[in-house]
């Protein structure tokens, strides 16, 4: 194998690649990307078993190889370029040989033969623009469940609705879900993947831009756009049926501003107790709006939020972390919270932008 | 049509040997075979990245493996299918069965004003030789209580129904004079609410407090041998309830008489009214508790489970409801009666093996309890503290063992039987006047128990 190529793609890919080897510890030749050079182009391959990414760049090409090594020493390598280069790269033996302007790197390479292919899925195919796709997951990915127990929450849910494609997640304490509108939804199959995963096609598609297209199959999607291809294991199980749980009626409404909110949940944040509680009391009829948190080590904090209140008097407690999670979504200047009762879910939502909802549980004292 | 999981696992086990360990690991583990039909075997795999692997690089080998496992095997083919082997109606089974007879959670409700754990009753009480004459006592108390037997004092080992009895008589004097206040509660707490009143300066209304019941129900009183404070405040609220001839109930693991560290004034209250202890349940009884909760929970067992238990499980009434659970536990699980020998594996457990003693076990219980040299009693010494150590392994001997007094003088360092005969006359007659011999004998029998 011999080839030129740019040092910066090379570092890019390896660098988006690192994310995904490097944890599986039964099989340690996942640990290494695998190179592949032939014709005119350059692949690169990574996978966790769970899900895998091929990447193609152009190359000059002198002579065909294959090769597997560990990306992230390339890459920590040729960070210390600084400046994009041509740079050649070789095999000789086991060992790769990557020659730039002022250095010389001899890197180890591992036996390629065992590097798992990625299993190429055909399907339903249908074409959806990337930035639609990744501000949809980017919405909601943060309220899926962490723990591996229920593999169904700990993943975003993505189906099509009317004329909408609809992103949720939730870990049931609180759910997201965005709506993003698209033509091409109906051919959308109502799909679960897995957080991690979709932490990672989102890393990576972000670099791309157009179209991606979307393949299905039972067990599998694939993702392709431009000269990258990502697949990823999908859950096979059903999604809560969230749709009951959301209030159909609100009877105390507060819109606020932003920005004070943020400001005035890191005041309360610091006083919080080690379950992050903070108590909204919301008293239209006094135009009240009070937020107070209290630990019995630090002390405690009440603030007091300007905003149009309707509806009844309500007060009820939540955990600090939950709303603060849901700000980068919420992409309006002024929001609404509204409440039914003590014991049912909050709703947030951006004034005049109906696309993204938030819910969460309120705390029970 | 052969056993596909027992292939399957000679097929791995084969495989294992021909690919790294590490390879093995990442790809044939959670795998199963799903199906076999017409001499096609499908291979449940976890996703789609295995099921590719395998079906490119290792077709050829596990074929082969499967094929000499099973000729009539011709191809292999993968599927993606969870790793589950019993099939989904089974499972729903299963899951119906939970949901329907969900195990009972029966609220251990207990109120606050008084201590009194509700499900303790006479009505559960199992009365037998063991245990009848604390329960008639405990009538005639809630009866009249505070006039007939006053202080009661129960005692007994641990787990044979000591709490029962004197909550049971709680609830009933609560039942039957509702205007009398009873109040329940352990050594442990009554000393931890007088410490706190000390602490923080409330002496009088912990005594104000205690002073207002009208029946006191103190369990494992035991413990007071120890707490020195607790002890006095003890003794004058026992005064003050017996002048005002109200009732005060005991209950301790030890007669009142072995309780160290207990001073005569109190002992000899505790003595004043009624004690009575509870002994370990008879074969009989143990029938009848068995038989109890089975009402209980509503789960009959076959009789010779019943028997089989009942002559098993000796000792703890509390030991022998918890196997009883165990079993009843499985029983609504499994939906079906639970044959002897699951049974026999379930309580295997709580079945005390039957010892065996030599007399060398006895004289070393005996040697050590003494803080002796075990060699020491089989010498010709009469040094007081040896000759007190074996006297009173000859007496345990024909007492508790009955071995016959030459044997006893032959094996015990070739004593004449009328010397054995001597000691043990003597011990017994010393047991009659000294209570702390019979504490250290019951001490030792302990040991050996």
């Amino acid at each position: 194998m011999k080839i030129e190529c740019s040092s910066e793609k090379i570092k890019n890919i390896l660098i988006g690649l690192d994310r995904i080897t490097g944890k599986n510890l039964s099989l340690p030749v996942l640990r290494c990307v695998l190179c592949v050079a032939s014709g005119k182009s350059l692949k690169f391959r990574a996978t966790n078993l769970s899900v895998g990414v091929e990447i193609e760049i152009p190359a000059e090409v002198e002579k065909d190889g294959v090769t597997a090594f560990k990306g992230a020493v390339l890459a920590q390598a040729l960070s210390s370029i600084t400046k994009d280069e041509k740079i050649k790269i070789s095999l000789s033996g086991d060992v790769l040989n990557v020659v730039t302007s002022k250095s010389v790197f001899s890197i180890k390479t591992e036996n390629y033969e065992d590097f798992p292919t990625l299993p190429v899925i055909s399907g339903e195919k249908i074409t959806i623009p990337v930035k639609k796709l990744i501000e949809g997951i980017k919405s909601v990915f943060f309220s899926a469940s962490i723990s591996d127990i229920k593999p169904e929450i700990s993943s975003v849910y993505i189906y099509p609705e009317e004329e909408n494609l609809i992103f949720v997640s939730t870990d049931s304490f609180r759910l997201a879900e965005k709506k993003i509108k698209m033509k091409q939804n109906e051919e959308f199959k109502p799909t679960i993947i897995p957080v991690k995963n979709v932490i990672e096609i989102v890393r990576i598609l972000e670099n791309e831009s157009g179209d991606t297209v979307v393949t299905f199959s039972k067990n599998q999607i694939s993702f392709v756009a431009g000269m990258t291809y990502i697949t990823s294991r999908i859950i096979d199980g059903v999604f809560p049926d969230y749709k009951q749980i959301i209030p159909k009626e609100k009877k105390t409404e507060a819109i606020i501003l932003k920005q004070d909110f943020i400001n005035i949940l890191k005041g309360l944040n610091i006083f919080s107790d080690k379950f992050n509680q903070i108590i909204f009391h919301i008293h239209p009829v006094k135009k009240l709006f009070e937020i107070f948190s209290k630990n019995s080590d630090v002390g405690e904090n009440k603030s007091h939020l300007d905003g149009a209140l309707t509806g009844d008097e309500i007060e009820v407690s939540f955990n600090y972390k939950y709303i603060n999670d849901a700000f980068p979504s919420l992409n309006t200047d002024s929001i609404s919270v509204s409440c039914v009762e003590k014991n049912k879910p909050v709703i947030l939502r951006s004034v005049g932008d109906q696309s993204f909802m938030y819910l969460i549980m309120p705390m029970n004292r | 049509m052969f056993d596909q999981k027992q292939i399957w696992e000679k097929c791995l086990l084969d495989v294992e040997t021909s690919v790294s360990k590490a390879n093995f690991s990442t790809w044939f583990k959670n795998t199963h075979i799903s199906k076999y039909e017409d001499g096609i075997v499908c291979v449940g795999v976890p996703n789609e990245f295995v099921k590719d692997w395998l079906a490119n690089k290792y077709h050829k080998l596990i074929l082969k493996t499967l094929m000499t496992h099973a000729e009539e095997i011709r191809s292999v083919d993968f599927v993606i299918s969870k790793n589950d082997h019993r099939n989904k109606d089974e499972i729903m089974e299963i899951k119906k069965n939970l949901i329907n007879r969900e195990l009972p959670l029966h609220d251990l409700y207990i109120n606050k004003e008084d201590n009194l754990n509700p499900r303790y009753l006479f009505d559960s009480f199992i009365v037998g030789p063991f245990n009848e004459l604390a329960y008639a006592a405990a009538q005639a108390i809630v009866n009249r209580p505070g006039t007939n037997y006053n202080p009661f004092f129960v005692y007994g080992a641990s787990g044979l129904g000591k709490t029962h009895l004197i909550q049971a008589i709680g609830n009933a004097i609560k039942l039957k004079f509702p205007e009398k206040k009873v109040y329940y509660t352990t050594l442990e707490r009554f000393s931890n609410d007088y410490v706190n009143s000390v602490l923080t300066n409330k002496s009088q209304q912990f005594k104000d407090k205690y002073r207002k019941y009208d029946v006191l129900i103190i369990d494992d009183i035991q413990f007071i041998s120890t707490k020195e404070g607790t002890k006095d405040e003890f003794f004058h609220l026992f005064n003050s309830f017996y002048e005002q001839n109200k009732q005060l109930i005991f209950s301790s693991d030890k007669h009142p008489n072995y309780i160290s560290g207990l001073e005569d004034r109190v002992k000899s209250r505790f003595l004043a009214g009624m004690s009575a202890d509870i002994t370990e349940p008879d074969l009989e009884s143990r029938i009848a508790i068995i038989k109890q909760k089975m009402k209980d929970q509503d789960c009959p067992f076959p009789q010779e489970i019943v028997d089989y238990l009942a002559s098993s499980l000796e000792g703890s009434i509390r030991e022998l409801e918890g196997s009883l659970n165990a079993i009843i536990c499985q029983t609504k699980l499994k939906n079906r009666d639970l044959s002897l020998n699951e049974v026999k594996n379930l309580v295997r457990n709580s079945i005390k093996p039957k010892k065996n003693f030599s007399i060398k076990d006895i004289v070393k219980c005996v040697a050590d309890y003494y803080t002796i040299d075990e060699a020491s009693v089989y010498e010709k010494t009469r040094r007081k503290e040896i000759v007190k150590a074996r006297q009173m392994v000859m007496y345990i001997l024909r007492e508790d063992f009955s071995v016959s007094y030459p044997l006893i003088g032959q094996k015990l360092g070739g004593k004449d039987h009328t010397t054995v005969i001597h000691s043990f006359m003597k011990i017994k007659e010393d047991l009659k006047i000294n209570p702390t011999l019979n504490h250290e004998l019951e001490q030792i029998r302990t040991l050996f128990k």
